[in-house]
């Protein structure tokens, strides 16, 4: 056996076309990981500047404040998912849904589903990561390097003389497919590793995202070699390989998505605003019962300080953003639960098309997929309600104002 | 002229006895029929949809009660861009931007709940449109068909024969780049009845008709690259080999590459960091809620000059009114520098992207029939900028109602008890200052001027793979 892998790891160094194929790939794999390392970076510079002038902007907020309500009014507070030490092989959902936040105590359904826009022209095109390369271009080279192994001996018309000598002819081609798959592999993963190694990503992570490769490498490899065995010229194979590529890489997302998104339809993001809004507007309008009422049904302990007795009072403010977040409460989470249904189906629905099925376990393994950032948004809500129950207790009992108290205010923590 | 007739006619008959090519192009056909009524009920429905929720919002805001009026400068408004009549080809970057904007006093928000949040996520290039099957799909078939349109007379040996007879091989060439083009005149069809049909949903003649012409020409230019390989090829496997790459090439990769790489040559900072810059600032401009702000002083010495009176309570109109419209014209000069900035660091971005173009024909074709259709980011930009007139104009109009038809010491008092809440309040009649707003893309020239660049890069590429088709024909040889 190793005397024949030697011999066909002679003749693929050999074969001009085979080792054009193999060093794209090395090339395209060394491209992904570096874009992917260099995106990544400038990601944690943005949080890292982010993170400090959010601070200093707090500061010269609060500075001038002379109470609480002015104090949860004017200062905003940072928050954001980091990208993980595998995000560099995966950007995924990073690219469609906001990872960066400046939230601030009034309603948060107005605020958090403000997405900080980047050029809708690369939301459209996507991202050249590794994720992309590993799922959709691999299987095509993989498919350029095995078409013709057999096609190209009939060609030569030595097929049949090579099937008689070789004895079985399954010592004949495995080799020599097995020198292709591994060669493809090992150029694609050698970056890889690099990349991870750069970015401290954990081993498991590694080794998993490499079997997950090479897994789709040996499932495209079983295509082939399946598609190969009719007895046909290369380039009908080729032909043949290229269309059961399209369909199950291009067609079969495609499909899935369509119906997946029919069958699972979210409720119109504007509706949620549109309720929250219209009852924080309308608060202003109602009594003031109407609206303490809600409140305190939600926070019974404030119950004995809910009296508002002014015009307006900071108290009151808050109340009326607290009940515009609660009204659209039932909106939110079935938007949500759509969400994670449509997320759920989806990933069934990979089992269909290996490319999907390669991309989505890339961004699991990166937590770049959807539920990483529904897991982000939910940290953002948590954050949110930590900085009511921060300032509630004061603004309610009345405390005095003292600028020392917002030391203490809560910090977002982007881990929790 | 007949023998070019007879050779196309030849290479036809043979792809309608291959069941690989018969069924390739079936396939292709019925995903873009498939694919093009779809995608245009979708975007009827959206338009639709969109008209009568940007109708509702100017009838709920007609609808409010007596208000001060600094209440309906929060209360605010909506935006919605409904997609352009040649979105049901090409709907662009409708699904990542978002396609409403909600409107207020004091804030520029952006806009919100794009589809592809809340997509289902099944990687890469998950979303088919006709303009994406046209795009990626037609050249592979084009390929599929033509990768051994010349060699194969090569192969079969029938090349010297022709050639003995005393046909050039230009002429051979020219009937087999005859009978590919017979094939995309066919593939045209589907596209030319949804740009008929884009015309009558009010698109103008020459946008349709520009968006056929610049997908003949890349489709034209795709043939011409096919026809290129099978003449300076001999082995009809590799020819369909190379001609694999340069569709991964073109179609896969560089696009992708040229969005990493116009993103990391110029670096658009996103909201959040512009906005904190912008809030330090912001500060500095005074809160035009707090009419008292000591950054008012200068502008009330002004205002109690113009009257000739003495103090903010003696002035025929209402200090805070004034104050608001000061502060939001400041503060709307501010948000407009900065978006503006970013507007235009992001058009420099897409500028570099189109220049790829000079890479991969499909990177042109897509800006441009973006462009054409009105779905690509300067008309994005465009509704920005409109939305953002429209928010300041109701903000303005409102602030002079404040300033106009509400007492100043009747206003300053609004707070004492419910009585004078609702004495500090202006006839609901002054909602009617906002203006109707029906966002519609340029006009057609204006799109085509945009898409200029984009379609001289395609005719750049048709030219050189033409020519390289030429100069190869004539040099055939045995």
């Amino acid at each position: 056996m190793f005397a024949s892998l030697a011999r066909e790891a002679r003749f693929l160094a050999k074969d001009r076309g085979a080792l054009f194929w193999l060093i794209l790939a090395f090339f395209l794999s060394c491209a992904a990981v570096s874009f992917g390392i260099a995106e990544v970076r400038e990601q944690r510079e943005t949080i890292a500047a982010l993170i400090e002038e959010d601070a200093a902007d707090r500061a010269n907020a609060l500075e001038t404040q002379e109470d609480w309500g002015g104090a949860a009014y004017y200062a905003f507070h940072l928050t954001y998912a980091p990208p993980s030490d595998f995000a560099f092989a995966a950007m995924g959902q990073r690219d469609s849904s906001p990872w960066k936040h400046r939230v601030r105590m009034l309603a948060l359904e107005g605020q958090i589903h403000e997405a900080d826009t980047r050029n809708a022209d690369f939301g459209l095109v996507g991202r050249f990561d590794f994720a992309f390369l590993a799922a959709s271009v691999a299987p095509l080279l993989l498919i350029l390097l095995l078409y013709d192994l057999r096609a190209s001996e009939r060609t030569a018309r030595r097929h049949d003389l090579l099937v008689a000598t070789a004895g079985s002819p399954f010592s004949m081609w495995l080799p020599r497919a097995l020198v292709r798959v591994t060669a493809l592999a090992l150029l694609l993963l050698i970056p890889l590793w690099i990349g991870a190694a750069v970015e401290g990503t954990s081993m498991v992570i590694s080794v998993t995202a490499s079997g997950i490769m090479i897994g789709a490498l040996l499932l495209w490899w079983l295509i082939v070699e399946l598609v190969s065995r009719i007895d046909a010229s290369a380039s009908v194979l080729l032909t043949s390989l290229i269309g059961l590529w399209l369909a199950l890489a291009i067609v079969m997302p495609a499909v899935s998505k369509a119906g997946i998104e029919a069958a699972n339809p979210v409720p119109d993001g504007g509706e949620i605003l549109l309720l929250q809004r219209e009852t924080v507007n309308d608060a202003w309008d109602l009594p003031k019962a109407a609206t303490m009422k809600p409140f305190v049904a939600e926070h019974p302990e404030l119950a004995d300080h809910a009296e508002i007795e002014e015009g307006f009072e900071w108290k009151w403010y808050y109340a009326f953003q607290q009940v515009g977040d609660q009204t659209a409460a039932p909106l939110v989470s079935e938007y949500r639960a759509a969400r994670i249904a449509r997320d759920r189906q989806a990933g069934l629905a990979a089992l269909l098309s290996p490319t999907s099925l390669v991309e989505r376990a890339f961004e699991r393994l990166a937590d770049t997929d959807a539920l990483s950032m529904i897991g982000y948004e939910d940290r953002v809500r948590r954050y949110h309600a930590k900085l009511r129950a921060f300032y509630y207790p004061l603004m309610f009992l009345e405390q005095p104002y003292d600028a020392d108290v917002l030391k203490k205010l809560p910090d977002y923590d982007a881990n929790g | 002229m007949s023998s070019v007739r007879r050779i196309a006619r030849e290479e036809w008959r043979l792809w309608l006895r291959s069941k690989v090519v018969v069924a390739a192009a079936l396939i292709v056909a019925v995903l873009i029929a498939v694919t093009s009524i779809l995608t245009a009920n979708r975007i009827a429905n959206e338009q639709a949809q969109r008209v009568e929720q940007q109708v509702a919002a100017e009838q709920t805001f007609f609808a409010q009660p007596d208000r001060h009026p600094h209440r309906m400068v929060h209360y605010g408004h909506y935006a919605f861009r409904p997609p352009p009549p040649l979105a049901v080809f090409e709907p662009g970057v409708d699904a990542v931007t978002g396609q409403s904007i909600f409107l207020e006093g004091h804030r520029q928000n952006t806009a919100m709940f794009a589809d592809t949040k809340a997509a289902a996520d099944l990687g890469g290039f998950a979303a088919l449109t006709p303009a994406s099957l046209y795009q990626l799909f037609l050249p592979l078939l084009l390929i599929v068909l033509g990768h051994a349109l010349f060699l194969r007379e090569r192969e079969s040996g029938t090349l010297a024969v022709i050639l003995a007879q005393g046909l050039p091989g230009t002429k051979l060439a020219l009937g087999k780049a005859a009978a590919l083009l017979a094939v995309i005149a066919m593939f045209m069809l589907p596209l030319i009845a949804v740009a008929a049909y884009s015309v009558t949903l009010g698109e103008r003649m020459l946008a349709a008709f520009s968006l056929v012409g610049g997908y003949f020409v890349y489709l034209c230019a795709w043939g011409a690259i096919v026809l290129a390989a099978s003449v300076l090829l001999t082995q009809r496997a590799v020819s369909l080999g190379v001609l694999i790459f340069v569709w991964l090439f073109a179609a896969l990769i560089v696009p992708r590459f040229a969005i990493n790489a116009s993103s990391a040559a110029v670096d658009a900072p996103g909201k959040i960091e512009s906005d904190l810059i912008m809030l330090a600032e912001q500060r500095k401009l005074g809160d035009g809620h707090n009419a008292a702000d000591p950054a008012f002083m200068q502008l009330q010495a002004e205002v109690l000059e113009q009257y000739d009176v003495e103090t903010i309570e003696e002035l025929p109109i209402n200090w805070r009114g004034v104050v608001a419209a000061y502060s939001e014209a400041e503060l709307t000069d501010l948000l407009n520098s900065y978006a503006e900035e970013r507007m235009r660091l992001e058009a420099s971005q897409s500028r570099i992207f189109g220049l790829f173009g000079l890479l991969s024909p499909t990177i042109a074709v897509s800006s441009a029939s973006r462009a054409i259709a009105g779905t690509d980011l300067a008309t994005h930009h465009r509704f920005l900028r409109e939305s953002e007139a429209l928010r300041f104009g109701f903000v303005q109009a409102l602030n002079e109602k404040h300033a106009a038809e509400l007492d100043y010491a009747i206003d300053m008092n609004r707070n004492a008890d419910e009585a004078a809440r609702l004495r500090a309040r202006v006839n609901a009649s002054a909602w009617q200052v906002l203006d109707e707003f029906r966002f519609a893309p340029d006009g057609a020239d204006e799109r085509l001027g945009r898409a200029g660049g984009s379609l001289g890069i395609l005719l750049a590429w048709l030219l050189a793979a033409g020519g390289i088709v030429l100069v190869a024909a004539r040099r055939v040889r045995l």
